[in-house]
């Protein structure tokens, strides 16, 4: 596949020059994000994140398998992150890259290691049947700073979901379909998003938040802290580059959960108003003149 | 015959980075497709002569699997024919195709996580590839129009004719077609599942090629118009033009 | 088997006997293999590690090569862009390095993450743009498994990079530090600890930490459990100083070895090849 293209010495020193003066090609703040736009699809799992031109699709489905034979009482959890030729050319297809291996080991930590969805309660009988939760990233386009757009889209595509109902009598389990009784939510313990800081300059001085794709390309290191909107990290990853004093790393920690605290609010509402639209004189209109009597 | 979706709605260049790009929804499916091309081929990919086509099809859930890659040897194949790739030799047209959402059939739980695409969206991933195809300025001989068709058998009398099929629609048919029609009305693609008369596929045939092909109508009155939009279905060549004036239009407002 | 901790706020003592501040055994070794341009052998308690490093050579055919370590083991290279030479890092954990057998198979996603990440640690140390076109192959093999392997392995990619001869602004010295008391507890008298074992890890919220040198600039911060932020600060210290403690044995070693040299007369004294330092 061709390689990315480089972007040439004046690209790089006008964009290191420009953050010198503390600017940045878009005009933004060091710790500002792109415009940030999260919608839900019709079906339940489907969340469509957009990050300025970054875009990331994420879908969740659930079925019933067989548990691990070590992990009896445990469901199964996994996040797939494939990216395909459409996000750059020079992804392949079954050919995982660099960028594709640390991404899916960040989500895989942050989401799933973190314990956001609790497990033991995708078990239904004890050793035979578990569901099998999934979720698929789809990177539609990457204008930079993927991390923090896939965790989030994860994170929104999970708690938007709904897995079918079921239900076990004398030892029979019974899955409902959607036809028979309304799918019912995961079981949801916390929301962790990931905060990815670049670093530029020739010890790392100057912090940013949320890098283009360009600005990826110049950075020297950077850092993606995950949290949750309790002040609990996730997980940490700054895997080399530029070495950066420790201070600097704890205030981007602090900065790092202000804007989770945003993220997390942007999910709640955007969850509410899908919710809304969703029961337009429906179902909760009934629930909701029963409990005015 | 019946049919049984809205009026189809596409975007395109929907995606900044790819050289063009497109996203189509019909019938329940909605597919967004990138086209990068010509760019570098592979060694392995390289052909002295014409430039190579490769179709990359992703299932929005699970991995694709023999049905996606059956689904791409058919596509890619009905591309080069469409795509003047003598014109690029050595080089790569690389073709995405996600899909994003199909209709669930709400009265069985499927098994999500092998994926598994069938016919019905055959028309979807033919329509998004030409719209992207045309979005990023790939030469090609001719745009092409796609339409799925089912044969639900009755009891007694003739076979009635589903286009754009449900999913359930498809489970119960008889057989199912998919044709596709090049802007020239030539006949570019053709499969079928299930057991049908020659008889049968005749009828298929007209049906399809009056929805891909229809020459616009402008010869009647506006109500006549009207009155054969309601009876007739989607008309495809119409609808793939009048997006593509739209696109342009737009494009070019500033002038 | 969890750990027992309750023991820790009686005589604050560890499971291992260490306290809260000490490192484990580190034995290292550096020049273990002749035939290699450097190499070196670390252990960290019981995590046992082995390095060899080839180049700054002419690369390979192919440019950002796979696995360069061999059967097994993932290759991951850095740098490499115009002219700076290319960090290949391949790790091979085998099988028997920790008490239930597992393999590691090419593709494991954990292996490669570790690779990218003491590629990339070492790119920001080493000076890679005197070796424009080439490329430095660093094969790292796990022979034992007792927690802080991130550690042991960038320590021990130091080490054999010093012995290669390749230039180097400082030591890329890395150590483990954690919090006694897991996240829930919100409690304020956790104390941190250095050093975690395998057991410790498991059990209790840590952190790997590199430090360039003696200074306080981290290269590598990998945090892989849930933590409150407030003990972020405390575990950071700790680490950056079990750095510091790590960085002067290190040092020790070489220098050790540099004496040893002169007394064989491998090399003269005062010849100096550039990666032995005799003051």
């Amino acid at each position: 596949m061709p390689r990315e293209v480089d972007p040439s010495l004046n690209e790089k020193q006008f964009v290191t020059q420009a953050l010198e003066e503390n600017l940045r090609l878009d005009g933004r703040e060091f710790d500002q994000y792109r415009p940030l736009e999260l919608t839900f699809g019709e079906q339940y799992g489907v969340a469509d994140v957009t990050l300025g031109k970054t875009r990331i699709l994420a879908k969740a489905t659930a079925e019933v398998t067989v548990p691990y034979a070590d992990r009896p009482l445990d469901g199964i959890f996994t996040i797939a992150t494939e990216l395909s030729p459409m996000t750059s050319p020079s992804f392949e297809v079954n050919r995982p890259t660099e960028t594709e291996v640390l991404l899916s080991r960040l989500l895989e930590k942050t989401v799933r290691r973190s314990g956001a969805l609790d497990t033991e309660s995708l078990c239904l009988v004890a050793g035979q049947k578990c569901w099998s939760v999934r979720v698929d990233v789809h990177a539609l386009s990457h204008d930079g700073n993927l991390t923090d757009a896939a965790c989030l889209a994860v994170v929104a595509a999970l708690r938007h979901f709904r897995k079918p109902d079921t239900s076990m009598d004398a030892g029979v389990l019974t899955v409902y379909t959607p036809a028979e009784r309304e799918p019912v939510p995961l079981s949801w313990l916390h929301s962790p998003f990931c905060v990815t800081w670049s670093f530029f300059g020739e010890e790392g001085e100057t912090a940013v938040l949320d890098a283009t794709w360009l600005e990826e390309q110049v950075r020297v290191g950077s850092c993606t802290v995950s949290l949750n909107r309790h002040g609990e990290i996730c997980q940490i990853a700054k895997l080399g580059g530029t070495p950066v004093n420790a201070v600097v790393l704890l205030q981007c920690t602090g900065v790092a959960l202000a804007k989770v605290k945003e993220f997390d609010e942007l999910v709640d509402r955007r969850l509410t108003e899908d919710l809304k639209r969703r029961d337009k004189g429906g179902f909760m209109a009934e629930l909701r003149a029963e409990n005015d009597r | 015959m019946t049919t049984t979706a809205a009026a189809p709605e596409a975007a395109l260049g929907v995606l900044p980075r790819a050289d063009g790009s497109a996203n189509y929804s019909h019938a329940g499916y909605t597919v967004t497709g990138s086209v990068n091309g010509p760019i570098e081929a592979q060694r392995r990919d390289e052909h002295a002569y014409e430039a190579h086509v490769d179709v990359v099809i992703r299932p929005a859930a699970g991995v694709g699997g023999t049905r996606e890659r059956h689904l791409e040897s058919i596509l890619q194949s009905s591309l080069t024919q469409l795509i003047l790739v003598k014109n690029f030799p050595r080089c790569l047209v690389q073709i995405v195709l996600q899909v994003e959402d199909s209709p669930e059939n709400d009265y069985v739980n499927t098994k999500l996580v092998q994926a598994s695409l069938n016919f019905a969206i055959m028309p979807a991933l033919m329509q998004t590839a030409v719209l992207a195809l045309l979005s990023a300025g790939v030469p090609m001989r001719a745009t092409a129009t796609a339409t799925a068709i089912a044969v639900m058998r009755q009891e007694e009398g003739a076979p009635t004719l589903v286009v754009d099929p449900s999913t359930r629609a498809i489970e119960t048919a008889q057989s199912a077609h998919v044709l596709a029609f090049t802007s020239h009305g030539g006949l570019l693609l053709a499969e079928s599942e299930g057991d049908f008369t020659v008889k049968e596929w005749d009828s298929v045939y007209d049906t399809a090629r009056e929805i891909c092909c229809r020459s616009a109508p402008t010869k009647e009155g506006m109500e006549m118009v009207l009155d054969e939009e309601a009876t007739r279905g989607p008309d495809m060549r119409q609808f793939l033009q009048s997006t593509m004036e739209a696109k342009v239009a737009k494009d070019l407002h500033w002038k | 088997m969890p750990l027992d901790t309750s023991t820790y706020n009686l005589a604050l003592l560890r499971v291992d006997g260490r306290r809260w501040n000490e490192l484990r055994r580190v034995h290292a070794q550096i020049r273990t293999q002749a035939a290699a341009d450097g190499s070196s052998y670390l252990e960290m308690g019981h995590t046992k590690v082995m390095c060899v490093v080839t180049g700054p050579t002419e690369p390979g055919p192919r440019r950002g090569g796979a696995a360069a370590g061999g059967a097994g083991g993932g290759g991951v290279g850095s740098g490499g862009a115009g002219g700076k030479a290319e960090i290949v890092v391949g790790i091979v954990i085998a099988g028997f390095s920790s008490v239930d057998r597992k393999r590691y198979g090419r593709g494991d996603k954990r292996t490669l993450e570790l690779a990218s990440t003491v590629s990339n640690a070492l790119a920001a140390s080493l000076h890679t743009n005197l070796f424009p076109h080439s490329q430095i192959n660093i094969s790292l093999h796990v022979l034992s498994q007792d927690g802080s392997l991130l550690a042991a392995l960038i320590n021990a990619a130091t080490l054999a990079c010093v012995d290669a001869g390749i230039p180097m602004t400082d030591y890329v010295a890395a150590c483990t530090a954690g919090s006694t008391s897991t996240y829930a507890a919100n409690d304020e008298g956790a104390d941190p600890l250095l050093d975690l074992n395998h057991q410790e890890e498991q059990e209790l919220p840590g952190l790997t930490v590199a430090t360039l040198g003696n200074s306080d600039r981290v290269a590598v911060l990998v945090c892989e459990s849930r933590v409150q932020i407030s003990r972020l600060e405390g575990m950071l210290a700790v680490g950056v100083d079990g750095c510091k403690q790590m960085r002067e044995i290190l040092d020790r070693v070489v220098r050790e070895k540099g004496v040893r040299m002169i007394q064989e007369g491998t090399v003269e004294k005062g010849v100096g090849l550039g990666d032995i330092d005799m003051d």
